[in-house]
């Protein structure tokens, strides 16, 4: 058995389901050019995906091209389990297992294996994530721990966008969507080869959209422009080196509506205001097959992420190095790898933000090691291992795991893990003083007087460098069936955190008591005077405990080529234990539940449909439950030409989908049904 | 701690005591080997192909992959002609009579000495790095996961044999000089 020289995290599975044991290939061409060898990522290397220890959803381009989706946020819509929330045209939360937040999701994003997960505030610019969605070859979801093989913060789970060789698009390809919202949106990707070992692409993108027609506190303010350009190059001089090199550039000017404090009441205000960001990406990859049985790879990366809002100038730029190597005798695998990650944070305090320590730089080093046996050959697989990792905010973090899985024959597995994962607090918790939402005095004591009872505090939540990283141990439970065209995926678990993100009030910031004795002697000049002196403080802290479980379930059935569909359904309970005095700082006590159908049907040899329907039932983010349908009905007007026709929100029509108004700078805007129409064409 | 570090080596050493074939994935490559050269041969046009057998004759030296072939090329048809796959010996006379050859790399030096004229208007498909060098048309290579393959359509041609632009735009293509 030869392996690819990807090793590694390319995963694999055809298109719609995740689980499926080895059926006879289907012979048309294309089909055989997108199945992979081999499938896996949830394990770093090549590995079937159906024998994995791990709740694995790969979401195939097929899906992605017939739904309509106009980045990849939105195309995350059609994983099931996965939390998507919208918060506006442009905004998005997601997560897995957990509550999302616009800044907090604790879930890992890498394009290619490059992380855009931004340390800033834990958590990822989805609106700024443009990676062409007709050159993704797959999106690879894991939902659960992946902080073994990918390191820290990745505690709800892995989104890796896989994108195409270049060797596959050599040709040139034209998008062209406009609908009601959407004024336009045109791609343009040319690809050839280089010599004879080597290929290119490159590509490049526009995209302007106005703003929804309803907002919900301020008129909406949601329209956007976004440029984008990028290339992606792969050399494979001989059958064990292949090296990938790609950079893009995406300019993103879109409006939103914000929340920040006022100067003059210390009062958050609702604000209509523009942000510009940049982001840009470098990366390199060579991966080199040692022998028929061992393979290495070394990736180095850079990215930068420059953002301009109300009060708000952000930079971020982060060198990723990582090695890994991946070696088998017979059925045992040993996996090992070293990263280095350095990201530059440079900070200028303004009235909002202000930083006690100038951090302005984040040093993440260390290495995992990964074992993998069979105690039954065929049957009864283990793997184990660890990744320990430095980071200069909290220190050493180690992250062991273990699964086990056991597959009496072709069509079932059982299978199990143990595994621990870390989230290292954001810059924002560990360092920032963040101006938030002032406290009434009447919260604290009437005086009967209004101009005290009214006034709003100055109020501060304060980072703090005595903060623990939050650890989260995670059992899982998964079995999966699998005939020739249908299969069954079931996923349970239970994550208990400690040292969990919490806020509490600092008693020793505020001198209330002196103002109301001051209050008390009739001396309210002086009482408003040293109002106008105090902050109230709240402190960062990880004392908070966090108790999430839930299941996921999903049947597949594809009878003929024509005709697919999945049902899903999952759920999950999300529990703080709480210190007194202390309130939670990402979601609250919560249960959700999701119910997920998703069809493609090819009728005729030219035309074919797409359904999406998901019924989202939470209180999670103080909004009312919807049912969302997208529906897409596609033309194929040549033989390498499309016109497709997609109608979203169908059902749900203009909804809330997110409303946790706790979040600095987050206003929610009402999403609203839409429609888009897409000419594509390869020539 | 000790028992801790006696487990982790007791466990390692019965995972390096454990050794097992990957006969799925290996199955999986070589069935889609197959489903590739069916197309090969669906989108190629031989000048001299109803001379023959009247049947369509796919061969390989590797049992394996004519077994494995045999199951996905099962009730196929090429140009209105049913599919055959047969075990071959490399340095038999009977390698005349196919219609497609498969060397797998594990047969790469038994490809050395084949006597070529025996393989006028046989398309050779391989996998080795060099088989296109050594007399080869098509070659097969895995590429981020994916079967992908190279084709020289001038020995192709040489062999009377035209291949579909259709299936040539996907391929890396491989010229004479080279």
């Amino acid at each position: 058995m030869k392996y690819s020289a990807g090793v590694s995290w390319l995963l694999c599975m055809t298109s719609f389901s995740v689980a499926s044991a080895e059926p006879m290939p289907n012979l048309d061409l294309e089909s055989l050019m997108a199945t992979d060898v081999q499938a896996t990522s949830a394990m770093k290397r090549a590995q079937s995906a159906f024998s994995t220890a791990a709740s694995l959803y790969v979401l195939g381009k097929e899906d992605i091209h017939a739904s309509g989706a106009i980045s990849v946020a939105e195309a995350l819509k059609l994983v099931p389990g996965l939390e998507v929330r919208q918060l506006d045209n442009n905004q998005w939360a997601i997560t897995a297992r957990g509550v999302a937040g616009r800044y907090t999701s604790k879930l890992l994003v890498m394009v290619d294996g490059q992380s855009v997960y931004n340390p800033s505030f834990a958590g990822v610019y989805w609106e700024t994530l443009d990676v062409p969605l007709y050159d993704i070859e797959r999106i690879e979801v894991i939902r659960g721990q992946g902080g073994l093989l990918w390191g820290s913060n990745a505690t709800n789970g892995v989104i890796n966008i896989i994108t195409k060789n270049s060797l596959d698009t050599r040709e040139t390809l034209l998008k062209v969507s406009s609908g009601d919202q959407l004024n336009y949106d045109i791609g343009l990707r040319h690809g050839g080869n280089i010599g004879s070992n080597g290929s290119y692409r490159i590509f490049g993108s526009v995209r302007d959209s106005d703003a929804a027609k309803t907002g919900k506190s301020l008129p909406a303010n949601d329209d956007a422009k976004q440029q984008s350009i990028g290339a992606r190059f792969d050399f494979a001089p001989n059958d064990d080196l292949s090296i990938l090199t790609q950079f893009s550039y995406t300019h993103t000017d879109m409006g939103q509506n914000l929340k920040a404090l006022s100067l003059a009441t210390n009062q958050n205000t609702l604000y209509a205001d523009r942000f510009e960001r940049d982001d840009g990406r470098i990366m390199a990859r060579a991966e080199h097959r040692l022998s028929g049985s061992s393979n290495q790879m070394l990736q180095a990366s850079w990215a930068i992420q420059d953002g301009k809002q109300l009060y708000l100038d952000e930079r971020f730029q982060s060198v990723d190095v990582d090695y890994q190597m991946n070696s088998l005798w017979g059925a045992t695998q040993l996996d090992w790898g070293l990263n280095y990650r350095n990201s530059y944070l440079p900070f200028e305090e303004n009235y909002i933000i202000r930083s006690d320590a100038d951090i302005d730089r984040l040093e993440q080093y260390g290495a995992f090691l990964q074992l993998q046996f069979a105690l039954i050959p065929e049957q009864l697989n283990v793997s184990f291992g660890n990744k320990s990792e430095h980071n200069s905010f909290t220190g050493w973090e180690h992250q062991p795991v273990a699964r086990i899985t056991w597959q009496p024959n072709n069509e079932h597995v059982l299978w199990s893990a143990i595994s621990q994962g870390v989230r290292i607090p954001s810059l924002a918790e560990f360092d920032y003083d963040t101006g938030i939402n002032g406290t009434r005095v009447g919260e604290y004591f009437q005086t009967g007087i209004d101009a005290i009872d009214n006034y709003h505090v100055h109020t501060v939540l304060n980072g703090n460098q005595q903060v623990e990283p939050e650890k989260s141990l995670s059992y899982e439970l998964g079995y999966r069936f699998s005939k020739q065209d249908w299969s069954f995926d079931l996923a349970l678990f239970h994550t208990q955190s400690k040292d969990v993100f919490a806020v509490q009030p600092n008693p020793d910031s505020a001198n209330l008591d002196q103002i109301a004795a001051l209050l008390a002697q009739g001396k309210i000049v002086e009482a408003q005077q040293a109002l106008q002196n105090t902050v109230l403080e709240f402190d960062v802290a990880s004392n908070a405990d966090l108790n999430v479980k839930g299941g996921e379930a999903l049947v597949a059935w594809r009878p003929s080529v024509n005709f697919r569909a999945e049902l899903g359904y999952s759920q999950m309970s999300y529990r703080y234990r709480l210190k007194e005095n202390t309130q939670p700082a990402i979601g609250y006590d919560s249960d959700s539940k999701q119910f997920f159908a998703k069809t493609g049907w090819h009728p005729f040899k030219k035309h074919s449909f797409f359904a999406l329907f998901r019924s989202i039932n939470s209180d999670a983010y103080s909004v009312d439950d919807y049912d969302a349908l997208d529906l897409s009905w596609a033309w194929q007007l040549m033989p390498h030409s499309s016109l497709s026709l997609t109608g979203k929100n169908l059902l749900a029509g203009s909804h809330l989908e997110y409303d946790n108004t706790s979040e600095t700078f987050t206003v929610p805007n009402y999403i609203e049904q839409s429609v888009v129409l897409r000419l594509m064409a390869e020539f | 701690m000790l028992a801790i570090k006696r487990f982790v080596t007791s466990l390692i050493m019965l995972a390096l005591a454990v050794a097992a074939g990957e006969t799925g994935a290996a199955d999986k490559e070589a069935a889609l080997k197959a489903g590739f050269m069916f197309n090969f041969a669906r989108y190629s046009e031989w000048q001299g192909l109803a001379k023959p057998l009247g049947y369509f004759k796919l061969c390989s030296p590797d049992i394996e992959f004519v077994d494995t072939a045999s199951w996905v090329l099962h009730k196929q048809r090429i140009h209105e002609l049913e599919i055959r796959v047969s075990l071959v010996e490399l340095d038999s006379l009977s390698i005349n009579q196919c219609n497609l050859l498969f060397v797998p790399t594990a047969y790469r030096k038994n490809w050395l000495t084949v006597d070529r004229t025996l393989l006028s208007h046989t398309m050779l498909v391989g996998e080795a790095p060099d088989f296109i060098h050594q007399g080869g048309h098509i070659r097969f290579f895995l590429l981020a996961g994916k079967i992908r393959f190279e084709v020289a359509p001038e020995e192709l041609k040489k062999a009377d044999i035209t291949m579909s632009s259709k299936v040539l735009r996907l391929s890396r293509v491989v010229k004479e000089e080279q």
